[in-house]
């Protein structure tokens, strides 16, 4: 869940939790509210996998995007090491134009790198990066709190708040949109 | 028979040579070869595609001198060709022999590590030919820029000449019309050149001598030079 | 009841030795790394100029009246076509294998020490990956065909040799620094973020671009794990690649002493004993000029010597493989090489290389006061970096003036062009090193954070000990 879409009439809230304990906890309180996973989303500091929080895992494409990848980068090599040579034949040290050894050892170089690049734009792709917003963000997640930002009908947030501080919250905010 | 066209060969007798140089001297001048002066011989950039090397057998006084000329040996598996990145080096075809080509030459020197005949030659700064050496520049002969390899050719213009002659006359290029430079200048014809797919050709006759050896045979590069072994009138 | 307390008491501050187990608030390690990188002072404005100008002189100068005048300037001769430029070029890369071993091996491995110097062993990798990617350029003959090895379709309708290692090296050498590259840059964005955060004017805007609009979101955190461990799974044998392909540059030829299959193996190793030893040796320095006592520790150092104690063991292991084979083998140029060594010009800096790479570690490093001690440690592992660029030399410039052709065998110097190429090149690393410190997060405070997260001490017995849960 990278961005909240705010529904119409809903209010958005950021809770700000020292420790991991009680943002677990929290989100269970949360959830057992009513609150949709998907009307949920967590900034942290540091990377906390997802049952840790007790969130939905999220659906991963980015081993999909690196390995096709690197299957260009395969084909690359192989185009590289089997198709020119022929385009315009040239005789080396009595050895066949397309060789098997040499070939081995471009495509692993040119697969690794197909692997790299791939890895690296997927994981722009994924993410949607770079995009600066405006987007609700804190100064305080890159102080290690753990805000979980969560968006509610006006009428169920007294109630919320309140549940929310018994669980340990650190503050409860209106949270802005910056512009990153 | 070879899968070439030509089999380009040289044979160089060793009991026939005397060290003279003028081998050395006459490729100098065909292959427009820059004179490098002094300091440069000196620190061993010297640019002779063939030379004279001379070795000492014995101690003072039983001593002698043997020569050897070594050039390009055109090996049939040559250690230079596959290691150039950008295919400035690699093998014809035609003449069975090694090429280089100048123009694509981007300075690597990896054929140059891996000659084992250390047969290679750098061009370490633009060629000169300070006057009245420019006179005499062979026209038929590029000169070659800084940065760039050079090495034996087998005088291939000559080759390419030979070629060119018997197409316009319709025969075949015949046995001993191709003669390289510095066989050409040799005073004791101690260097023969001819065509190896030419069974009839005074290089193969000399070719089954029981004295013929190849340079560093025991590296199977297979060149096309054939040495003939020296013995007792090889020595000063 | 108060001596129990007293043991619980001292063996808590036994375990505050470690970082780890001496957390602090986030808001003040972020302070601490934003201090170290805004803090200049006069000394760091005088290196940086000092650099810049043997940069200057080393390769806008000396590298250009090379191009303009020819190789010629350079020392190397027949038959030593290579000399002191390929030397450079195989030692930087060697250097390079110092990120990717200490971050990426011991990422996939979960060594906790590894997290407050991954970063920067990485920043070396890039840099000086960048400065060996210069000197095929400055060795080239005729560099400013160099686009000559690139494939692409040109008007000449002619690829490359692909037959030929320097066309690995090249592909080899390119993956290498795009995988580094970007392997360092991805934790780098949650820190871009935090220095965003806290940051105005200049630095901000560079911050908030190279950030990419970082919020710390769950999915943001899943992709960046998950990229971060595919990097470190590709990386790993990528490295192992590139060393061994520059081996595979030797070791493919027909010159004595180089033709060895074990090569690749032998050049991997001393790379990552090279490599290592520079992560040692540049720590020390930033801990001593940037103030980062509480990050860099007795723990860190200590690890680090260890392993380049077992990389010396390693390479002494190929080492005399090699040279056992040549030995035994009593192929005549093979016997006149280890003259050549023994006894030759080359000697000298023979024997100075046993004593760095053998002798010196294998004599001091097993001591636990010797490992930690900064001093002792930057004199020992520079001397490692001095005895493997002399293996490399040794093996690039001193063998080749053996042939098996005695009439023509040569000698070598490195001349005065060749000298201020090397110095301008190694203080382009250093200048890059020096400029990055003052833009880039040096320590990773996350990943820092994260280890201090999942490290606590649970009472067994009468004793604290550290427990480790794993956040994955």
């Amino acid at each position: 869940m990278n961005t909240l879409s705010v529904k119409e009439n809903f209010v958005v809230r950021m809770a700000l939790f020292d420790n991991v304990d009680s943002a677990a906890e929290s989100i269970a309180k949360l959830k057992e509210a009513g609150i949709d996973d998907h009307d949920m989303t967590v900034l942290s500091g540091v990377p906390y996998p997802e049952h840790v929080l007790g969130r939905p895992m999220t659906w991963e494409r980015l081993p999909l995007i690196a390995m096709s990848g690197a299957g260009v980068g395969f084909l690359i090599g192989l185009f590289l090491n089997v198709v020119t040579p022929l385009l315009y034949p040239i005789r080396v040290g009595g050895q066949p134009f397309v060789a098997i050894p040499p070939t081995i050892v471009l495509t692993y170089e040119l697969t690794m790198m197909g692997l790299i690049v791939s890895t690296f734009l997927g994981v722009l792709w994924e993410s949607t990066f770079p995009s600066f917003g405006p987007k609700y963000y804190d100064i305080h997640i890159s102080e290690g709190e753990i805000g979980v930002l969560f968006q509610v009908t006006p009428s169920k947030l007294k109630h919320l708040t309140d549940l929310l501080q018994v669980y340990g919250a650190k503050s409860i905010i209106e949270p802005e949109e910056w512009r990153l | 028979m070879s899968k070439y066209e030509h089999h380009w060969t040289m044979i160089v007798d060793l009991d026939k040579c005397t060290g003279c140089q003028a081998c050395v001297i006459a490729c100098q001048a065909e292959n427009n070869i820059p004179v490098v002066g002094e300091d440069e011989i000196r620190k061993g950039r010297g640019m002779q595609w063939l030379r004279i090397e001379r070795y000492w057998e014995g101690e003072y006084p039983n001593i002698r001198a043997r020569f050897i000329p070594l050039m390009c040996q055109q090996c049939e598996n040559a250690p230079c060709e596959p290691v150039c990145p950008v295919f400035a080096t690699y093998h014809s075809e035609v003449d069975g022999i090694n090429v280089q080509v100048y123009n694509r030459c981007i300075g690597t020197r990896y054929c140059a590590n891996n000659c084992p005949y250390i047969a290679r030659m750098f061009n370490w700064f633009d060629p000169q030919f300070p006057e009245p050496l420019n006179e005499q520049l062979n026209p038929d002969v590029t000169v070659r820029q800084r940065g760039i390899m050079e090495k034996c050719t087998f005088c291939i213009q000559r080759i390419r000449r030979a070629r060119e002659t018997a197409e316009a006359e319709g025969r075949s290029i015949r046995d001993g019309e191709v003669q390289p430079a510095c066989g050409q200048a040799c005073p004791t014809n101690a260097i023969i050149f001819g065509d190896l797919n030419d069974p009839n050709s005074q290089v193969s006759r000399l070719a089954a001598n029981r004295r013929g050896f190849r340079l560093l045979e025991e590296l199977g590069t297979e060149p096309a030079v054939i040495y003939l072994k020296g013995g007792e009138s090889n020595v000063i | 009841m108060l001596s129990e307390k007293t043991a619980v008491t001292q063996s808590e501050n036994y375990w505050r030795k470690h970082l780890m187990l001496d957390p602090r608030p986030v808001r003040e390690m972020n302070q601490m790394i934003l201090t170290a990188m805004t803090t200049v002072n006069k000394r760091y404005w005088i290196t940086v100029t000092t650099l810049t100008l043997f940069v200057t002189i080393g390769l806008i100068g000396a590298w250009g009246y090379q191009i303009f005048n020819g190789m010629g300037v350079a020392g190397i001769r027949r038959p030593v076509y290579w000399g002191v430029y390929i030397t450079n070029f195989v030692f930087w890369i060697g250097i390079s294998h110092s990120g990717t071993f200490v971050s990426a091996i011991l990422r996939v491995f979960k060594a906790e020490f590894r997290r407050p110097i991954t970063r920067a062993s990485e920043l070396m990798t890039t840099f000086a990956l960048t400065v060996a990617g210069l000197y095929p350029l400055i060795h080239l003959g005729r560099t400013w065909r160099f686009y000559w090895m690139i494939p692409y379709p040109n008007q000449r309708q002619l690829w490359p040799n692909f037959h030929s290692p320097l066309m690995w090296d090249m592909l080899a050498i390119f993956t290498y620094l795009i995988g580094s590259t970007l392997y360092l840059y991805l934790p780098l964005i949650p820190d871009f973020a935090m220095a965003r955060d806290r940051t105005t004017g200049w630095r901000h805007r560079i911050y908030r671009i190279l950030a990419l609009g970082w919020r710390g979101s769950e999915s943001e955190w899943h992709h960046l794990k998950q990229a971060i461990t595919i990097f470190a799974f590709a990386i790993i044998p990528v490295m192992f690649s590139v060393h061994t392909i520059v081996a595979w540059d030797f070791g493919m030829t027909m010159v004595p002493g180089w033709h060895s299959s074990i090569f690749g193996p032998y050049f991997v190793v001393g790379a990552i004993f090279s490599g290592v030893s520079a992560v040692a040796t540049v720590l020390i320095i930033l801990r001593k000029t940037m103030q980062l006592d509480y990050f860099l520790r007795e723990e860190h150092f200590d690890a680090i010597g260890k392993l380049v104690l077992v990389f010396s063991f390693a390479w002494t292991y190929f080492f005399f493989a090699d040279y056992l084979t040549e030995w035994y083998g009593g192929e005549a140029v093979g016997k006149e090489l280890l003259t050549l060594q023994a006894r030759g010009p080359i000697a000298p800096l023979w024997y100075i290389m046993l004593i760095t790479n053998i002798l010196v570690p294998w004599l001091t490093l097993w001591n636990r006061k010797i490992r930690t001690s900064p001093k002792a440690l930057l004199v020992i592992t520079l001397g490692v970096n001095i005895g493997m660029y002399i293996e490399r030399y040794i093996i690039v410039a001193g063998f080749l003036t053996r042939n098996r052709l005695p009439f023509d065998w040569g000698a070598y110097t490195p001349s005065i062009v060749e000298i201020l190429i090397s110095i301008g090149s190694l203080s382009t690393f250093l200048l890059l090193y020096v400029l990055a410190s003052r833009l880039i997060p040096l320590i990773p405070v996350w990943e820092v954070h994260e280890g201090q997260i999942s490290h606590t001490l649970r009472r067994v017995g009468q004793a604290l000990l550290p427990s480790v849960s794993e956040l994955e």
